[in-house]
Parts: C-alpha cells; sequence; structure tokens
C-alpha cells in the first residue's frame, strides 16, 4: 500500500491557485521531499494531505484513508509539525508534548516524553517554560509533540527553516534513522540542497508539479564543465552531468601524458532546480 | 477526558498570564468606580434657590441604572478577552495543530467553556462586591445571590458568545468589528441607559434578541421586596438558553478546515 496518493488534486483561495491538478504516489518508509519556492503550494499539499485543507477537486489518500471523510482514524496514524511552532509558551517543554499526546490514549506516554525529550536533545530544559526557548529548540519541542504517538507517516512543514547548520544536521539524521525504521517522511522545503537528503523529491512551482524524480536524477539533468590542461593548453567543455555521459566524453578525450590538469564542476541541484523553474516561465 | 485536559490547559494559562488576569479582575473594578464617578456627577446639586419650573436637572435612579451598567461590564470584558485568546489559538496555529492531532473541536470548546468557568466566577464576586459596596446597595442575602447569580450566568453567556464570534474571525483585527456590532446595541437597548420600555417597537425587538435584556429584566427588579426566584425564573432560563444554544452553534460554525 502507498503512503500517500494524489490523483489531480486542485486548491484555491479566491483568485489565488494554490494547486492545480497535482498528482503523485509516495512509496512507505521513504523520506518525499516536497521541493519549491515560497508561494509554491507546499503548505496546502501537507495541509490537504493532514485534513485541515479541503480540497476544490482531485483526491488525497493517505494509508488508504480519505483525510476528510477518514480523519479520525487517520489522525491517529500521522504526525504533523507545522511551519510555525504551534507550542504553549507559558507550558514547559514536558508539559507541551504530554497536552497534544493526551488527544490519544497512549497508556506509557509519562516514559515516552522523557525519551522523546531525551531523543531530541531537550532533557536538560524539559521543565523550563517554552517562550524561553530559541527558534531551534522551539522546532525540536514541535518535532517531539509530531512524534509522540510514533506515527507511521510524519508530516514536516519546512521543519529546518530558520534552524542553524548543526540542528539541521541533526533533524536529518533523525530523519533518516525514522525512514529506516519504516516511518514515511513527507517533507516540505525550500532548501534546495535538503533535496538530496530525500529518497525521491517533487518539485512545485505556482501550485503546479515540474518534475517528480530522485535527487540523482535531477542532479543528472544539469551540466558539468570538464576543464583540463593539455600540452600547456587550457581547454574546457560543457556536457550533461549525467555519469554516462562522462565516460564517454573521457573516453574522447584519450587521457595520455600530454594531459597535466582535470577539474570537474558540477550546477548544484539548486542551479538545476531554478533553471527548471525559469525555464518553465 | 480531552475537554479536561483542555481546561486543565487553559485554567493553568489564565493563572500565569499575570497581565491578562489583572485586566480581567482589576480593570472591571477601576470601571465601576468610575461609573460611581459618572453617576455621582449626574445627580442634581442641593440648591438654596428654589428651581425654575421646567429647568430641574434630572434625578437619576442609581439603583436601577447603576446595577445593569456594572453588569454589562462585565459582559463586555469575558466577551472580548475570550474572544482574543481563543483567536490567538487559531493566529499561533495551535487550534489547527489540536485539531490535527486529534482534539475534537467540541472538546477543545467545551475546555474553555470549563477554563472560564472559574474566572467568569471570580470576575463575578469581585465586580458585583465592588458595586454593592462602593453603591451602598442595601440588598438583603436572597437579593444578594439572585445577583451574584445573575451576573455569573451573564458572564458565561459572554464567554459562549465570545467562543462563537472567535470561530469567525482569522486574526485579532477580526474581533474589533464585532465589539460595536454586538456589544453596542445592548447598550442602548436593554435597559443600561434607557428604559426598553421608552424605546419605538422595532428597537424594543431588537432588544429582546440580546442576553442582556434577560439579564437586565432581573437586576432592575432586584431591590424590590415582593420580587422573588420564581418570578425571575423565565429570564433565568432564557439566559442559560443562550448559553447552551450558543455552545451548541459555536460547535457547528468551528472550522476544521480551510
Amino acid at each position: 500500500m502507498l503512503a500517500v496518493r494524489i490523483t489531480s488534486l486542485s486548491k484555491s483561495f479566491g483568485k489565488n491557485r494554490a494547486l492545480h491538478e497535482v498528482s503523485l504516489d509516495v512509496p512507505p518508509g521513504s523520506i518525499y521531499g516536497l521541493i519549491g519556492p515560497n508561494g509554491s503550494g507546499k503548505t496546502t499539499m501537507i495541509k490537504s494531505l493532514v485534513g485541515a485543507s479541503k480540497p476544490d477537486s482531485g483526491k488525497a489518500e493517505v494509508l488508504g484513508l480519505d483525510p476528510l471523510l477518514q480523519r479520525w482514524e487517520l489522525r491517529k496514524q500521522i504526525g504533523y509539525m507545522p511551519q510555525v511552532p504551534a507550542l504553549y509558551g507559558d507550558l514547559s517543554a514536558r508539559n507541551n508534548i504530554l497536552f497534544f499526546a493526551s488527544s490519544r490514549r497512549i497508556k506509557d506516554a509519562e516514559e515516552r516524553v522523557t525519551k522523546i525529550l531525551s531523543f531530541t536533545g531537550l532533557s536538560d530544559r524539559a521543565s523550563d517554560p517554552v517562550r524561553t526557548f530559541s527558534g531551534g529548540m522551539q522546532k525540536r519541542v514541535s518535532l517531539a509533540c509530531a512524534m509522540i504517538h510514533e506515527p507511521r507517516i510524519l508530516f514536516l512543514d519546512e521543519p529546518t527553516a530558520a534552524v542553524d547548520p548543526e540542528l539541521k544536521r541533526k533533524f536529518w539524521e533523525l530523519f533518516r534513522k525514522l525512514a529506516d525504521s519504516g516511518v514515511t517522511i513527507f517533507v516540505s522545503t525550500h532548501l534546495m540542497d535538503e533535496a538530496m537528503l530525500c529518497d525521491r523529491v517533487t518539485i512545485l512551482k505556482d501550485g503546479e508539479i515540474l518534475l517528480v524524480d530522485t535527487p540523482q536524477n535531477i542532479l543528472a539533468k544539469g551540466k558539468m564543465k570538464i576543464s583540463f590542461v593539455r600540452s600547456g593548453e587550457k581547454q574546457s567543455l560543457m556536457i550533461p552531468a549525467s555519469p554516462e555521459a562522462l565516460v564517454i566524453e573521457l573516453q574522447k578525450l584519450g587521457l595520455g601524458n600530454s594531459v597535466s590538469e582535470l577539474r570537474f564542476e558540477s550546477d548544484s541541484i539548486e542551479e538545476v532546480v531554478l533553471s527548471m523553474i525559469q525555464k518553465s516561465r | 477526558m480531552q475537554t479536561i485536559v483542555i481546561a486543565t490547559r487553559v485554567i493553568r494559562q489564565l493563572k500565569g498570564d499575570r497581565r491578562f488576569l489583572a485586566l480581567s479582575l482589576i480593570a472591571p473594578l477601576f470601571i465601576i468606580y468610575f461609573l460611581k464617578l459618572l453617576f455621582e456627577g449626574l445627580q442634581p446639586e442641593p440648591s438654596p434657590m428654589p428651581a425654575m419650573p421646567g429647568m430641574m436637572r434630572p434625578v437619576i435612579p442609581v439603583g436601577k441604572f447603576m446595577m445593569p451598567a456594572m453588569a454589562f461590564i462585565v459582559h463586555f470584558l469575558s466577551f472580548v478577552l475570550c474572544t482574543l485568546l481563543l483567536v490567538q489559538e487559531r493566529t499561533r496555529g495551535t487550534l489547527e495543530r489540536m485539531l490535527i492531532t486529534g482534539f475534537h473541536k467540541t472538546a477543545i470548546i467545551g475546555g474553555y467553556t470549563i477554563g472560564y468557568f472559574g474566572l467568569a466566577t471570580l470576575q463575578t464576586l469581585v465586580v458585583t462586591a465592588e458595586a454593592i459596596w462602593l453603591f451602598e446597595a442595601d440588598f438583603d442575602f436572597k437579593s444578594l445571590t439572585m445577583l451574584f447569580l445573575v451576573v455569573w450566568i451573564l458572564s458565561i453567556v459572554s464567554v459562549m458568545l465570545g467562543i462563537f464570534i472567535s470561530t469567525f474571525a482569522r486574526h485579532e483585527g477580526h474581533v474589533i468589528p464585532f465589539i460595536p456590532m454586538i456589544l453596542l446595541p445592548s447598550v442602548f437597548l436593554t435597559g443600561v441607559i434607557v428604559d426598553p420600555d421608552k424605546l419605538p417597537g422595532w428597537a424594543e425587538f431588537i432588544g429582546y434578541l440580546l442576553p442582556l435584556r434577560y439579564a437586565n429584566n432581573i437586576i432592575s427588579r432586584i431591590g424590590e421586596a415582593n420580587f422573588t426566584f420564581v418570578d425571575a425564573l423565565p429570564d433565568f432560563v432564557i439566559l442559560i438558553g443562550y448559553a447552551v444554544g450558543l455552545l451548541f452553534i459555536a460547535s457547528l460554525t468551528m472550522k476544521e478546515t480551510e
């Protein structure tokens, strides 16, 4: 069974089109990235999947359930981390997690909270009010709230926005660990470098899907510059950034003693995606 | 269970927010004191000169207008503060998160209602005690009980009204237009300033739609010796009906999706 299936989903807010005829499938136990600039429809898509937004047309299924008609059954199995921390500043980290955990019947809630606080590195500040926390720490509490009931799918809306690089790395390590244990991670981001950390990504622009592929295949759609010095003369050529194209070009070049220097410069995923977005205009 | 969890959180939040508590409990005390100053200023001064015919300053029956004005202050503050707190839940994203996490909207509304019960009770106690002391109202135990009960139920109705109105507001700014739209007609048409019997028929009819009218029906007669709980019962029932009705409507209008 697919973790998520979206078929021709459309949603508008007045005259603004947030999503238009979007379709995608997400396999279970993977990290699925939703990449796109601000306003591309990422949040609307996530809200449609967690049952917080009613689509104008089309269909969404999460774990085979309709997010609106079967929302009570679905909400037991999903975790949701919104873009803003959405926490109670006057409550401690522990009490925030316990509060959101109490919406479901979790037998060993206290024990689980202690574990998750340690897992997210918040044990030392567990009793402090969340309003005294930095933005990054609030994100950790927010993530803990989304994970406390051990959901089968985690919907994360820009979890690493405004987070320092160290914490960002820890978050992604955690996502990978969860995915390896069978949890599906559906994560949105506007940070293109994070696309490389996903198993598969969808690039959204103005509510439409530009591309669905693995990050490696997306990178291969970019260009690679080969620079070399042969017999003292500098030369360069541009080739597609795929490994196959590189092998062919290197065979053509023939690496003899006359080549004294060889360099490769590939487009970053950000450059590839931006050029796709520009071409689509 | 969910209702109790939310109620506990609301009570904890109210206890922890000192500014909010001060605004809820101390601000009405000041306003009622200002009200006393206003009524004193409106009383005719004793004059050694005989009054000219037709030039008499009106005598303000303090007992008749002071207590309804006090009830209006409780109504106003409970409504505004509860609405703002619930709208804050929406703007901070916690309301949406609660719903997606699995809290039922009826549990959220119920939790808020229970959470506010304590504050409404405290507010009613403080405000009625000050009003009785300041205006030297000579009420017996029955009248005092009736006054406390009616103001308390009114504050609960105001909380329900706040919960209901908050379902239409996406941010705090949306609450502002509702304040004059809903509360000012209560001042003009329910007996706070003018006796409703002296209003044109259509205005009196609008007054009947407002909960403060039924509270004032009771409050304006509390001092009367032969006014009993049985006489006040229809108005009490209507007020409780407003509370239950608004609670029901709010659970229908609270949106779970956008």
